[in-house]
């Protein structure tokens, strides 16, 4: 596991105030929202707002695919990782 | 703008008049579906039908053909398997997606104007504010509504489309983003925009545009969005929950307008209004009086006619009129725009048979949540100890899922020996809320002490929420030795005159392990000779653990 993943694992723990929850327990293929962990809308929205002002990056509004890259671990990763390169 | 009033929507349908986008639905479509909707559940003799529809234009066919049948509506909160169980006698049909609608579709009804008294409505709120309750409107009451809003915004709104971020299940998105925007002839976008980015596309592909939002978005929108593009937004209004006053001050920096703040509730509808940190102006028609405990009393054109609302917000009405919000008098919160019963989810959670006592409460970080408070039964403690914070906690969670939404499932938990309650038998809200912002603890309570000759006996009763559970096996929580040994020295430096420096330990023992919720004995004596603090930990049973700790002064 990259120590990215394991970040922004924890980012979304202390983001959301997720207690007895650990970065093992959150796969980095695992869906975030909906059935998955559980995540509603609002966490979603929290989680932009985290990413963006963790990593200094901002989030296209006029890309269609944005939301896309919030399905998991690895997805977050991934653009993350693209946007700071840029 | 060209309005049609709300009763005669369905009187002659206007091609040129367009409804809504993506796929493109014009006025004569929308009646013409209507009526075919409306002939079908004449057909089938459908009287009652529950309507929940992601779609707004959608639901605009579903309401104005139920209505053209006489068919009464009730629109579900959601579609959650005891949601539909608890309306699925009250209603003869539901419709919940494209496909149900269209098969529902017949040969249609011939125009006509609605009757505004007998078309009616039933909201919903959810199971999370208590016994779901059924709020009956007529048409009427949202005739009156919608009337007054154009009254106030009509004129500046203009050709504005309704861009919206809210759901049209409720009273709010409903008269705000489908029949307000019908009336008007102006078009409304068919689908909830949960996302800030979202809301930005829909906006640059129109000329003029006004946002139906709620905090839940407002307060999140962030520096990544094209603001310059978004400041011609006509009107943004905010509705289902206070909007934070920092939220509304970076709108109006970046937007260089103050949100338009709606306040009223389903059983009200619209009571007042506001822009920027400013007293609430009611909407014409309402009248406000208070009962004696300060809360708002509502008569409006928006009610039945005669009835008096009795709400349970607190208020401080000024000689003008407009009046100031104190906050709500019973233990009724909104979480993100959802109305919450406190009450009504901790007697759900004493319902487990892990719990004895449970006290909920909001803990305001970056998204409020709800917090519990609880005192575990014998089976609770139990399985905290054979199993771990977390399954416990997953289990309660899992048990609250079939009593409220989501949103409302506690995401902090802070497990009590007891309730600190007051000596009147009460535990004050604020103290509920302090204990859900405080750390877990890390020392053990001292339930007694008595001195010996040499030291002192001290009766400790461990924490059942101890920080220390949920360190390495978070499955099988015990008390750490190093914890014991830390503590053993602190409790003797508290009662004995020992000298600061720890220097080692000597024949250290662990014999039986030390679970959340024991009660346990530990004796400190403390050679002075040899400058050994020697303890021992033991349960009623056994010995837990001893040994020395050799200490010595600081400047050695």
């Amino acid at each position: 596991m990259s120590d990215l993943n394991s970040d922004i694992k924890q980012l979304i723990i202390d983001a959301l105030g997720l207690e007895d929850i650990s970065i093992s327990d959150i796969g980095d293929h695992q869906t975030l929202f909906g059935e998955g962990l559980g995540l509603d809308s609002v966490d979603a929205l929290e989680l932009g707002l985290a990413i963006q002002k963790t990593y200094g990056i901002k989030i296209d509004a006029d890309a269609k695919d944005t939301r896309d890259h919030f399905s998991n671990v690895t997805s977050l990763a991934a653009f993350v990782t693209a946007k700071q390169a840029a | 703008m060209n309005w049609i009033k709300l009763e005669q929507l369905l009187l002659e349908g206007h091609s040129e008049r367009a409804v809504s986008v993506d796929p493109p639905l014009n006025h004569l479509a929308l009646c013409t579906q209507a009526l075919r909707l409306a002939g079908g559940l004449q057909q089938r003799g459908v009287q009652r039908i529950a309507v929940h529809l992601d779609d707004a234009a959608e639901l605009a066919v579903a309401l104005l053909g139920a209505w053209r049948a006489g068919v009464s509506v009730l629109l579900p909160a959601d579609l959650q398997t005891h949601t539909r169980q608890r309306w699925d006698a009250h209603v003869d049909v539901w419709l919940t997606n494209s496909e149900e609608l269209h098969a529902l579709y017949g040969a249609p009804l011939p125009t006509a104007e609605l009757d505004l008294d007998t078309c009616q409505l039933s909201l919903c709120t959810s199971g999370s504010s208590g016994e779901p309750k059924r709020i009956d409107k007529s048409l009427r009451q949202m005739a009156n509504e919608v009337e007054a809003l154009e009254q106030l915004w009509g004129a500046e709104l203009g050709d504005a489309c309704m861009i919206a971020s809210v759901a049209a299940q409720h009273i709010y998105g409903l008269l705000f983003r489908v029949l307000w925007p019908l009336c008007a002839g102006r078009l409304f976008t068919r689908q909830q925009l949960a996302f800030p980015e979202d809301m930005q596309r829909a906006s640059r592909e129109h000329p003029a545009f006004a946002w139906v939002a709620s905090p839940a978005l407002l307060k999140r929108m962030a520096d990544n969005l094209d603001w310059p593009a978004l400041s011609h937004v006509r009107r943004v209004f905010s509705s289902g929950g206070a909007l934070p006053a920092e939220a509304a001050h970076a709108l109006q920096q970046r937007l260089g307008q103050w949100p338009t703040e709606i306040f009223g509730s389903s059983e009200t509808g619209g009571i007042a209004w506001r822009q920027g940190p400013t007293l609430w102006q009611p909407f014409a028609g309402v009248q406000l009086s208070q009962s004696e405990d300060g809360a708002l009393r509502i008569a409006s054109p928006y009610l039945l006619p005669g009835h008096i609302e009795q709400t349970a917000d607190a208020a401080r009405i000024k000689a003008d009129g407009r009046f100031e919000l104190l906050g709500r008098l019973d233990r009724i919160v909104k979480l993100e725009e959802k109305r919450i019963s406190l009450p009504m989810l901790e007697h759900a959670l004493t319902q487990h048979e892990w719990v004895q006592e449970a006290r909920l409460g909001v803990v305001n970080e970056n998204r409020a949540s709800l917090g519990a408070l609880l005192v575990l039964s014998a089976s609770g403690l139990f399985a905290l100890r054979e199993q771990g914070r977390r399954a416990l906690t997953q289990t309660l969670r899992q048990h609250l899922a079939h009593h409220c939404e989501a949103l409302a499932l506690p995401r902090r938990w802070r497990l009590l020996r007891q309730m600190p309650l007051t000596s009147q038998g009460k535990l004050p809200q604020a103290q509920v809320d302090a204990l859900l912002l405080a750390p877990r603890p890390t020392q053990p309570e001292v339930l007694n002490q008595h001195p010996l000759d040499d030291g002192w006996t001290l009766h400790l009763a461990i924490p059942p929420d101890l920080a220390f559970f949920s360190g390495h096996f978070p499955k099988t929580p015990v008390l750490p030795g190093v914890v014991q040994v830390d503590w053993a020295m602190h409790l003797g430096q508290q009662l004995l005159d020992l000298p600061p420096r720890f220097a080692g330990m000597e024949v250290l023992k662990f014999q039986q392990l030390v679970r959340p919720g024991d009660n346990i004995e530990l004796t400190l004596r403390f050679d002075r000779e040899r400058s050994k603090l020697h303890f021992a930990y033991r349960n009623a049973n056994a010995a837990c653990s001893s040994g020395r700790i050799v200490l010595e002064a600081a400047h050695a």
